[in-house]
């Protein structure tokens, strides 16, 4: 770690950027075209993105997202194809053959099954699986929800349950296990069910605001205006509205969905991604996407509108590219090359979260943030930081942002307060993350990250994305109104909207956390040989280094003296004295959230102070507690105190107040206290300090008396002293300072 | 304005002198070398007489001892305390023994007394070399003197008498600083504030200093500087001193000062006698300012102002400007001038000194460093101000029941005392015993930093005094600490578990070594 951080303090500017995009999107993309395809379908619940072909059907996985990854197949019997599924165990394939009929496909045994509806009355608009304990796969009709499961004796589906509802489209995803069933004239009328694997709870009817173009003509809500999305934990539904040119955002509790404001849009086609938490709004029209942290109350966006980048294409000028290039060049992808060259293409489809398929080209990218980019974009450091520090995605990146944006203001010496704005926003990110648990150092990952493709940390075949491994133990713990505010998890989880009832949690509707140590050992598994290899062989600018794979860009005070308060010790140059303000700054933000400190920053500290002969203030800052007792500080203090006799002896007081005898009583002794160490000695029964050194410190005071009684108190106190040469020498020496003094 | 009996009488007891040893060597040039004068009133060849005797003794004595000259002359009717301010600057202090049995000093804190007025007169006006120097006529100097210690004196005058620190005064300690006792959360808030304050003349030579009540809590001063600045506060600055229009020594002095108006007449002196010699002390700001002379100890002359910053008239107003010129004061340790700013909000002082050098137009610069302190800084004050006066225990916060006490560090010149009502319960011949002991401390001390040995000797002396007290003395690697117990039990033993007990309560234990 430490090794990194060194190699990787690079000079991050904080100000002046060139940057032309805070988002990227990386090449190459993941290619899957395959001879006669009949389309792409992506199936969220596993992760997969599915080509079918007239009897085959081939799979990628996108979690995580290699571009080089090979397609596993299966083979299908013929027929239309409307909507494909994997069930989440993988035993079975699902395939929507027409409005009426849905076919299963076992992959062990190749049996298959179907499942009709009666077609006069309702026609299917869609399925899919659930890890929901009542049911295995729900059938989505215009006559409402069938709910089915999966009897292995009569290898067949059974009704479970059938919820009754008009419906005109709906929208789902697996990653907040919510469906929204559309209903009414304007299709604005909303029913919500979230099949949690703990129970199914039904949200509240709501209604979407459309806004009208003029009183005759009333404007009919589509399935594609309509996004779900989960950030830090919470589900939203946004809803585009065209006429009046705003991206509403409806926030869903399990009791109450409430309307949270709107943004503006400055195109027709709009596009909504999630990367990390942040929520990108694609202005496809512009080709410029915006960035939002819903976070905060704020709808502001973080940064401009900026454009989409494409990192690492081969032949184009743009970037500097940390792709190899290492594919040979075929002749055919010269030809891709000009299709995946274009951004906001007319066939980009986005896929909720983070994901772009160009149905056209038979590609698919993922989205990038580029941190580096959007913090160095903003002056605001303080709010840079917290935004940092809420990544969970690129963890060690957002990390090192943020310890080379705090050297950087230190060593460029903004105002005190707005430093300390800053570290208060570090140090409260690390209080909160190690209140939660997600502060764990990580698991050592055996293999090393790609440049381009940064490790996603859960592979889950049935959960999105989550930060730390037990943020399901932790959130269930927080009270709901805590969460709202700051939590960071991306559990998905309905929380109740009243932030009274602490209880939520525990009735909240999809408990992920027992998926988390599935998904972990899916990790495992998942890193087939294959991607691995692909993976060593991109990563040659990191040079097979060993690194954590950290779950949270928190920064401990130890980081925070090692990466940044020591570094700037060195680089600073002139006047010491601020740094020894943003240190108190530090401290005072450290003290708030009770933390402990190393004592390295206050040895640190009172260096600073030495090096500018403050001894006031250190006297202070020791008799205060402010740099709170320890032996390193004791010694520190003792050190610095060879210019400044004070200074020494807060050092000696503070090693006896410590109770650290042996020390105290060595001083004592080298300091020609030898009376003193004796008593000091005797009351603490320090018997570690030789008898020699007392004597000799007697003899060089030249004081016969003293000699005396110091070679007496041995003498009395120590058995069989007398015997010992030492005693001999210095009675001798004793006899003849004697005899000087009468002669 | 003229001179009263009263003043005779006053100024039979108490004396003090300041001359140069360098001025008037000549036979007829005597009174060249009179720098100051009190009783201002007293003939010139009474004052000779005075100063002659001194300056003889101290020409005698520097045969055997050249670097410390004369300490004291203990006559029969007379005692004489000397301090050698500066070098040839001599300050003698003549008190009178007489039968009054509350006439008893120790002449350490007398010199304590001498060396406080020249520190704060050398804060404010520099030293007497400068001002003679200047103007080696010495009118200059006399006038700047004149004024300043009679300001002064006029603090220590109670009823018809001036009163001087005497043997009741044995367990305090004059030229130390009182501290707050904070926690380490408010002591982090309080640094944060002092780091703030000093950021906002955007440089880091400026220097600050917090006072709660009349205790400090904060400074980053030399601690030469912080003890003539702190003194300066709680005579005149922290809301103690403002609200009772005439200063007291410390919260700790509270119910002497009664009745000083009627009294001030005591001070004026015969004009007819000394204009001539030491110049007018008018300070009316006739314009012309060769003539003026800046007051710093003069009453009632500062007050809180809207903004919450002190205000005085005392350094005049600015030509064409209503508001008052800001005060200026020379730091000891860098030789540097520097503007002294004082806020104040509620029972929190701040004062900022900033560099005069570094201000480059004047009051108007001044005005924006003020402005600066408002804006930033407001928020942190009110925090810390909220947060001491919380954890403040009130004027007997540092009582310990049972003892009488008086803690020094000599180190960072602190001391700690009882609060001073508890200790005016104590018995007259207790508080004797303790001065007496002290004496014997001084002179062990005095006797060590004479040796020059560097070591740090450790002193312990228990008396048993009348009305079955003990009085206690224990001095151990520059700190000391004097108790009196009354009304104990007869052993030793008794005494010295006191005194382990409030040592290693209250002191961390830096005084029960064995």
């Amino acid at each position: 770690m430490s090794g990194k951080a060194s190699s990787s303090q690079s000079s991050i500017s904080v100000t002046g950027s060139g940057a032309l995009s805070h988002v990227y999107i990386q090449h190459p993309p993941l290619r899957c075209n395959i001879p006669g395809s009949r389309g792409l379908f992506c199936d969220d619940g596993n992760k997969l993105l599915l080509s079918p072909t007239s009897d085959q059907v081939f799979s990628w996985k996108t979690v995580p997202f290699n571009p080089l990854v090979g397609p596993t197949s299966d083979s299908i019997s013929e027929g239309p194809i409307i909507s494909i599924r994997y069930s989440l165990d993988a035993k079975f394939i699902a395939i929507q053959r027409s409005n009426h009929e849905i076919q299963f496909w076992n992959r062990e045994t190749g049996e298959t099954f179907s499942q009709k509806c009666s077609p006069e009355s309702e026609s299917i608009l869609g399925f899919f699986w659930t890890d929901c304990h009542l049911c295995d796969i729900v059938f989505v009709k215009t006559s409402g929800l069938d709910l089915y499961a999966y009897n292995s004796e009569s290898k067949s589906l059974h009704l479970v349950e059938t919820k009754k509802l008009n419906v005109s489209w709906y929208v789902y995803t697996h990653e907040s296990r919510l469906v929204l069933l559309a209903s009414g004239m304007q299709c604005k009328t909303f029913n919500g069910f979230q099949l949690s694997s703990a129970e199914i709870v039904r949200l509240p009817r709501f209604e979407m605001v459309m806004a009208k173009a003029d009183a005759n003509n009333k404007p009919v809500l589509a399935a594609e205006d309509v996004y779900i999305v989960t950030v830090y934990g919470r589900i939203y539904c946004l809803q585009v509205d065209r006429v009046a040119m705003l991206l509403h955002s409806y926030r869903l509790y399990r009791d109450a969905v409430v309307q949270q404001g709107s943004l503006p849009i400055y195109s027709s086609r709009v596009a909504v991604s999630v990367v990390d938490n942040v929520l990108l709004v694609h202005q496809v029209d512009a080709k410029v996407v915006i960035l939002y942290d819903i976070f905060a109350d704020s709808r502001a966006p973080i940064s401009a509108p900026l454009p989409l980048l494409l990192r690492g294409f081969p032949r184009s000028s743009i970037s500097a590219s940390r792709f190899s290039g290492r594919e040979t060049e075929s002749s055919e992808t010269n030809i891709m090359s000009d299709h995946e060259a274009i951004t906001y293409g007319d066939e980009w489809n986005f896929l909720v979260p983070d994901l772009i398929c160009d149905f056209a080209n038979k590609l698919l990218w993922k989205i990038h943030l580029d941190l580096e980019a959007i913090s160095s974009s903003s002056s605001e450091v303080p709010s840079v930081l917290e935004f940092l520090q809420r990544r969970k995605l690129e963890a060690s990146k957002a990390k090192q942002l943020c310890l080379g944006i705090t050297r950087t203001i230190i060593l460029e010496r903004r105002p005190v307060s707005m430093v300390s704005k800053a570290i208060h926003a570090l140090i409260s990110s690390y209080s909160h993350s190690v209140k939660t648990g997600s502060y764990v150092k990580g698991m050592k990952s055996d293999e090393t990250s790609a440049s381009g493709v940064p490790h996603s940390p859960i592979s889950g075949s049935h959960v999105s994305s989550s930060g730390g491994n037990t943020f399901g133990k932790s959130s269930r713990h927080e009270s709901a109104a805590r969460v709202d505010r700051v939590s960071l998890n991306r559990s998905s989880t309905l929380s109740n909207s009243d932030p009274e009832e602490n209880a939520s949690f525990e009735k909240s509707i999809i408990n992920v956390s027992e998926a988390q140590v599935s998904a972990k050992l899916n990790r495992e598994k998942s890193v087939s040989a294959e991607a691995h290899k692909a993976e060593a062989t991109q990563s040659s600018l990191q040079s097979g280094q060993q690194e954590f794979q950290l779950t949270s860009p928190a920064i401990s005070p130890d980081e925070m003296y090692s990466f940044v308060f020591s570094p700037v010790d060195e680089e600073m140059v002139g006047d010491p004295s601020y740094l020894v303000s943003i240190i108190v700054e530090f401290l005072h933000s450290v003290n708030l959230e009770k933390i402990k400190v190393h004592p390295n920053l206050y040895i640190l500290t009172i260096q600073l102070l030495a090096r500018n002969e403050r001894y006031a203030e250190l006297g202070l800052f020791v008799i205060n507690k402010i740099l709170e007792p320890s032996k390193e500080v004791a010694f520190q203090l003792l050190e610095s105190g060879r210019q400044n006799s004070q200074t020494r002896k807060l050092g000696l007081d503070m090693l006896r107040q410590l109770g650290l005898h042996n020390d105290y009583v060595l001083l004592l002794v080298q300091d020609g206290y030898y009376l003193e160490a004796l008593r000091y000695a005797r009351k603490y029964r320090v018997d570690t300090v030789r008898p020699s050194l007392y004597l000799e410190a007697a003899f060089a005071s030249n004081n016969s008396q003293h000699l005396s009684a110091v070679l007496r108190f041995f003498s009395d106190f120590i058995p069989g002293f007398r015997n010992t040469s030492e005693h001999d020498t210095y009675f001798r020496i004793l006899n003849e300072m004697n005899s000087s003094i009468t002669a | 304005m003229g001179l009263s009996s009263a003043a005779a009488i006053a100024s039979e007891a108490i004396q003090l002198c300041i001359f140069d040893l360098r001025r008037g060597q000549h036979e007829g040039q005597e009174l060249d070398k009179i720098l100051f004068f009190f009783p201002a009133g007293l003939p010139f060849s009474k004052q000779l007489s005075v100063i002659g005797l001194s300056e003889g003794l101290i020409t005698f004595t520097r045969i055997f001892s050249p670097e410390a000259a004369c300490e004291v002359i203990e006559a029969e009717r007379h005692r004489h305390v000397f301090y050698e301010s500066e070098p040839d600057v001599w300050m003698v202090m003549v008190v009178e023994k007489s039968n009054d049995s509350e006439a008893i000093w120790r002449d350490d804190a007398l010199r304590k007394v001498l060396k406080e007025v020249h520190s704060l007169f050398v804060m404010f006006h520099g030293s007497i070399r400068a001002l003679l120097e200047k103007e080696p006529g010495g009118e200059l100097a006399r006038r700047h003197l004149y004024s300043f210690i009679m300001d002064y004196l006029r603090d220590f005058l109670v009823g018809k008498k001036l009163l001087l620190p005497s043997f009741r005064d044995c367990l305090k300690e004059r030229g130390t600083v009182q501290m707050l006792t904070i926690g380490r959360e408010a002591a982090i808030e309080v640094q944060s504030l002092v780091r703030m304050l000093e950021s906002c003349a955007g440089n880091s030579s400026c220097y600050s200093l917090i006072l709660f009540q009349d205790l400090l809590v904060s400074t980053t001063l030399s601690p030469d500087d912080t003890i003539n600045l702190f003194t300066y506060a709680v005579l005149r600055l922290t809301p103690h001193a403002l609200s009772s229009g005439v200063s007291s020594w410390s919260y700790l002095r509270k119910g002497n000062t009664g009745s000083n108006f009627a009294t001030e007449s005591i001070l004026a002196h015969s004009r007819s006698v000394s204009d001539s010699f030491y110049g007018s002390s008018d300070t009316s700001p006739d314009g012309d300012t060769h003539h003026h002379v800046v007051r710093p100890l003069q009453h009632d002359k500062w007050s809180k102002g809207k903004d919450g910053y002190l205000v005085t008239d005392i350094w005049g107003a600015e030509v064409g400007n209503w508001a008052y010129a800001t005060p200026t004061v020379w730091l000891q340790q860098t030789q540097e001038k520097m503007y002294l700013c004082a806020y104040q909000h509620r029972n929190l002082t701040l004062i900022l000194l900033v560099p005069v050098s570094i201000i480059l137009n004047g009051e108007q610069g001044v005005s924006v460093v003020k402005q600066q302190v408002l804006e930033n800084a407001s928020l942190k004050i009110l925090k810390v101000e909220e947060k001491l006066s919380k954890g403040w225990g009130g004027e007997n916060a540092y009582h310990v029941s049972g003892y009488r006490y008086l803690l020094v560090d000599g180190d960072r010149n602190v001391s700690r005392a009882s609060p001073a009502g508890k200790v005016a319960t104590l018995n007259k011949d207790s508080l004797l015993s303790m001065s007496k002991v002290r004496e014997e401390v001084d002179l062990e001390k005095n006797r060590a930093k004479r040796d020059g040995s560097g070591c740090e000797r450790d002193l312990e002396f228990c008396i048993r005094a009348k009305n079955n007290a003990w009085v206690i003395a224990r001095v151990t690697r520059g700190k000391e600490l004097y108790m009196v117990l009354e009304k104990a039990n007869e052993t030793l033993l008794y005494a010295s578990d006191a005194v382990e007990k409030f040592s290693n309560r209250y002191c961390n234990g830096a005084f029960s070594l064995d």
